[in-house]
């Protein structure tokens, strides 16, 4: 009995949890993302530190954050933004891909294609649109008015995207 | 964005494909060239006979796209 009682005592004096002290960096987790975009022939980033990455998924668009949800996410052709820091944003359109939030804050795109917005030429959208848009409207088989429609797509996507201003 | 394609009865790999080749298509001239490269691919094939490699022929002769 006694020990009982004494054993309680010394259940009371135990302490409440109390954070332990920090110390420095090796500790205190970054708030960035640590961010890689490859594509089969280039690396565009590897492992590198970014604040934010914006992504049209098929899901929908969607911003990603250190810490966020770990997922995957097929791409939609369109628009990757990275904002590297506060001051500098890039902007790539990719062909497709996926994207994949890892849970320690780090996130790995692959696409097949992506360059930036700069590297495209409206005219060459234009063009390559109305083609599209006249197989669709023509009287070619199925087959190819089905990979027709695929490519109206991703030109409108195109269209909208340089339309934004790059 | 729908999923069109997919009811088209169109493989991923294939959308990937079509996808790809539009964005090469929209860049600006000198960039296109260099990407348009990589579009091209082509697989050939040999028949090996005691020990002897027979004629290689290309396995597709046209690009499909």
């Amino acid at each position: 009995m006694n020990f009982f009682t004494r054993a309680a005592r010394v259940a009371f004096r135990i302490k409440p949890y109390t954070p332990a002290a920090r110390f420095y960096a090796n500790e205190a987790p970054s708030n960035n993302l640590k961010f890689s975009f490859a594509l089969p022939h280039q690396t565009i980033y590897q492992n590198a530190d970014v604040q934010q990455v914006n992504i049209s998924s098929t899901a929908g668009d969607m911003g990603i954050l250190a810490n966020h949800v770990p997922s995957i996410e097929q791409l939609k052709p369109g628009i990757i933004e990275v904002l590297e820091n506060a001051t500098t944003t890039k902007k790539f359109f990719v062909s497709g891909g996926f994207a994949i939030i890892n849970s320690n804050s780090s996130l790995d795109i692959n696409a097949v294609e992506a360059f930036p917005l700069e590297d495209f030429s409206i005219e060459a959208v234009r063009t390559g649109l109305a083609e599209a848009q006249r197989t669709v409207a023509s009287n070619s088989s199925e087959e190819e008015k089905n990979i027709a429609r695929i490519e109206v797509e991703v030109y409108e996507a195109l269209q909208s995207a340089l339309g934004k201003g790059s | 964005m729908s999923f069109s394609w997919k009811i088209a009865g169109i493989s991923y790999l294939k959308y990937t494909q079509v996808c790809a080749r539009v964005v090469r298509n929209s860049l600006k001239e000198e960039q296109r060239l260099v990407a348009q490269r990589r579009d091209e691919q082509g697989l050939k094939y040999a028949k090996w006979e005691s020990g002897k490699q027979g004629e290689l022929k290309p396995v597709e002769e046209q690009r499909t796209g």
